[in-house]
């Protein structure tokens, strides 16, 4: 049980009669609900992912990018032929995009971009927690995060305790560990010190030696800890590739490719958590979209808006979700990039809401600095 | 002075060096000369390599894919062979052996420090075959030299490398005015002149537009590689002047009249010397010797050098230095896992790279174990030199080193694979202590945490007290 009574009078105090948080609140002492982020580094193109089928301009301007054989999803939207799981979740109502997003970066820095979704401000650099790690502590969900990458990422940073999983090739004797432990002293060394401590907390099932260049396994291990009651709460993985400024391909190619992967870690999140998908919000995350246009090596330039992908048994049905801004030269972005009419933070806290039990107005407050970010939940979440 | 400089500055002090008595003089005396490579065995050139790269891509693509374009199998079995033909599979091996070798016995270990720096600040990221093939050759043969002379010549070096050029796909950048993006309907691709701006130069703390990044683009259309049938996209980079978009261009404010292919230098010029560009320079000089958020304190000095010394890379490491002396006692640094790792070869006097002799290549046989042990390693430390997962290099930040996994895969080196990598001739405690006396000033209590294990000298002894020693705080840290 996380919700304390601090959160709880804190999240009550302002929407809880209005949207009905009551009986969420008493739900969630049984029920754990995990919430899954994919982080797709390089620039996620939603027009390849989800393109707009509806609209003529865009065959047009990608001649050598176009997509055949893409699945239906409606009459304006298709989905990329790699994305397969996400179409067979859609007719399930556990799959839905939220189009013609973005976090408030226009800058098309990838490096500056990457430090924004992740920390969710509006300064590079400034920031040096991410928005999943602030939100988990001002739910006061601690050491429940889970990060499937070798470093910590930005993204989880925030609160202590934080795991993360890419086993080495041999077991590590951790007693070694307590030999050295108390050397760790003042305050720069806070930072290792805690990491130890996490290390030495660790549940068995981690402890474990594989080979961590199989992402299979590593969502496969996720999936089980993700199954346990006592399990994390949150896990990030981290996709790199999606920067194709040459060669971005259709149905196959570069783009293609990394689409795949997130494909990949679906399914097999979807086949292992078995009932506790009907618990789980997954959702990507990336820095900007891609240019409408193609450039000079059948790529695609930084561009702005993109789209996130959702799947998960706590979606409220399948659709696109959009305010959809139109592909004419005057509506895009500096005359050519897809805009963005949802701050796509809107979606993470809404999200964060819906997973940690806690009122939308609180997190917006705790985690964006009282940013002006619409509850979407109704429209896009099961409450 | 503490005998943690020799660590802030180089690779710590090997069993037969002594501190010196004037640790100052001794950093900043090593940077004025490019000290010679000292691997004995095979060093490739840069062309060499780019041919082999070539014949790779070649005959993969241009033979093996059509002639077994029905037979998956013998496809891969052929590829394989080709690979091993080609080097694909041992050439990045025997660059990290040139550069760990480097580091480890170099009479110049400070310059071998900025080495390594300047090749992460102009990293090549994992892409295609450059770790396979070009970035060790780049590292040696474009960032090396350069080291000696200007920033701004580093710059112009780097910009016009095949390597950079192919890793930020700038010869498929054309000008939509020119020639050939007229005839074939091309245009620009941004990366290049984005990462030149963002990456290499001023950062986007100067300011610059989505225009100004356009504009850049159009001054570096035409600097491509010579593409032929044979060679494909190895070919050597040339100016081509039908891929140049003609007219005036405008970057940062400045005007760069029409002048075909003079005019990448005058804006690498501007930009090379921009006030933001020592700036963002200077900070990240400063962050990588002394500490993760360097004051202004810190860092105007260096600033200071570079302007006097019109960017003198030699001057503006002195300064460096300077300041990282200055500061030695009281700022921290963690260290990233290939130097921790460099640190420890020459500390202790580890068993690696493996000799010259035991890593020559037949290009008959895939590369053996032992020819892939220090490759190996680097990957399960997290820390694969040349294979950065993005333009902007590794992360200087402890931030992004301290994670359960990365934490625990040095004590996985240090109690499982370094017992291992020890000299028969060094097995003994006394061996230990003696190393842990020529560096560090806390070494009796480094030996009483080991102390458990003073008769052992077996690998999992060994393992005992390594995974000890190599995972302390002031070990992982200065």
């Amino acid at each position: 049980m996380n919700c304390t009574r601090r959160n709880f009078l804190i999240g009550g105090s302002t929407t809880l009669f209005l949207s009905g948080y009551f009986p969420k609140i008493s739900f969630a002492s049984m029920q754990k609900k995990n919430l899954i982020i994919i982080s797709l580094r390089g620039g996620m193109d939603g027009l390849t992912a989800v393109p707009v089928i509806g609209d003529k301009r865009l065959k047009k301007l990608r001649k050598k990018l176009i997509l055949e054989d893409v699945l239906n999803l409606n009459s304006d939207f298709g989905l990329h032929p790699k994305l397969e799981i996400f179409h067979k979740l859609w007719q399930k109502n556990q799959a839905a995009f939220v189009h013609a997003t973005n976090i408030p970066y226009t800058g098309r820095s990838h490096f500056d971009g990457q430090n924004l979704m992740e920390t969710g401000a509006h300064i590079p650099y400034k920031e040096k927690t991410g928005w999943l790690g602030r939100g988990l502590l001002a739910s006061n969900i601690i050491g429940k995060g889970l990060a499937i990458s070798l470093p910590m990422p930005l993204l989880l940073r925030g609160v202590p305790q934080n795991n993360n999983f890419f086993p080495s090739p041999d077991f590590v004797e951790t007693k070694l560990i307590d030999q050295i432990y108390n050397e760790f002293k003042g305050e720069h060394n806070e930072l290792i010190k805690s990491t130890l401590d996490t290390i030495r907390q660790r549940p068995l099932s981690m402890q474990i030696a594989t080979d961590s260049d199989d992402r299979k396994k590593l969502a496969l291990e996720a999936a089980k800890q993700l199954k346990d009651q006592s399990g994390p709460r949150v896990a990030v993985f981290d996709l790199d590739g999606f920067d194709t400024h040459a060669a971005q391909g259709g149905v196959d190619g570069a783009h293609a490719d990394e689409l795949e992967e997130v494909n990949k870690i679906v399914t097999i999140l979807h086949e292992n958590l078995g009932q506790a998908f009907d618990n789980t919000l997954i959702l990507t995350l990336t820095e900007f979209g891609r240019t409408i246009k193609q450039n000079g090596g059948y790529g695609t330039e930084h561009g702005y808006g993109s789209a996130i992908l959702m799947a998960g048994g706590l979606l409220k049905k399948s659709q696109v979700y959009t305010d959809w801004p139109g592909l004419k030269k005057k509506e895009l972005f500096e005359g050519r990039d897809l805009n963005s009419t949802i701050d796509s933070r809107a979606v993470y806290n809404s999200a964060m809401s819906i997973c940690f039990n806690q009122d939308p107005e609180f997190l917006r407050k705790e985690v964006f600095w009282g940013d002006e970010l619409p509850d979407l939940s109704q429209e896009l979440f099961k409450i | 002075m503490s005998l943690n400089f020799y660590r802030r500055v180089a690779f710590g002090l090997s069993p037969n060096e002594k501190p010196d008595k004037d640790p100052l003089n001794w950093a900043i005396n090593q940077l004025d000369t490019i000290p010679d490579l000292l691997w004995p065995g095979t060093i490739p050139t840069e062309k060499d390599l780019r041919k082999k790269y070539g014949e790779w891509v070649y005959g993969d693509r241009e033979v093996l894919r059509k002639k077994f374009k029905n037979d998956k199998h013998a496809y891969r079995k052929a590829k394989d062979e080709l690979r091993i033909q080609t080097g694909e599979r041992y050439f990045e091996l025997n660059e990290h052996a040139i550069r760990h070798f480097q580091t480890k016995y170099s009479k110049q270990p400070v310059f071998e420090r900025f080495w390594l720096f300047w090749g992460n600040h102009f990293a090549i990221s994992e892409k295609d075959f450059l770790a396979e093939f070009s970035t060790g050759p780049y590292q040696r043969e474009i960032i090396r030299p350069n080291m000696v002379k200007t920033f701004e010549e580093m710059v112009q070096s780097v910009t016009t490398s095949w390597c950079m050029i192919h890793h930020l796909d700038n010869s498929e950048s054309f000008g939509p005015n020119s020639k050939k993006g007229m005839e074939w309907g091309e245009t620009i691709n941004e990366n290049h002149a984005r990462e030149l701006l963002e990456l290499h130069t001023v950062s986007p703390n100067a300011g610059y537009t989505q225009e100004d990044v356009i504009q850049l683009a159009y001054i570096m259309t035409g600097w491509a590689h010579k593409w032929d049938r044979k060679n494909l996209e190895t070919g050597d980079i040339w100016f081509d002047q039908e891929m140049h978009q003609k007219g005036d261009k405008v970057v940062l404010g400045v005007k760069y009249k029409n002048d075909a292919k003079r005019e990448l230098a005058k804006v690498i010029h501007d930009l090379a010397t921009h006030p933001m560009c020592i700036k963002f320079v200077s900070t990240k000089l400063c962050r990588h010797f002394i500490t993760d958020e360097p004051t202004d304190e810190m860092i105007n000095p260096v600033i200071e050098a570079w302007n006097k010394s019109n960017g003198s890379l030699i001057e503006i490491h002195k300064a460096v230095i300077t300041q990282a002396y200055k500061y030695n006692e009281i700022t921290h640094k963690f260290h990233p896992p290939e130097i921790w790792l460099m640190q420890l070869s020459r500390m202790f006097d580890l068993n690696i790279p493996l000799s010259f002799e035991k890593m020559n290549y037949t290009f008959k046989l895939k590369p053996n174990n032992r020819q892939r042990q220090l490759s190996w390693i680097l990957r399960e430390i997290g820390h694969s030199p040349y294979r950065a997962k993005q333009p902007n290099g590794w992360s200087d930040l402890e931030v992004d080193w301290v994670s359960p996994e990365l934490l625990l895969r040095r004590f996985w080196f240090a109690s499982v694979e370094l017992p291992m990598l020890v000299k028969s001739g060094n097995r003994s405690h006394g061996f230990i202590l003696s190393c842990l006396k020529n560096n560090f000033e806390d070494h009796e209590n480094m030996a009483s945490l080991i102390d458990n294990f003073r008769f052992g000298t077996s690998d999992y002894d060994l393992g005992q007290k390594y995974g000890v020693i190599c995972n302390l705080p002031g070990v992982l840290k200065i």
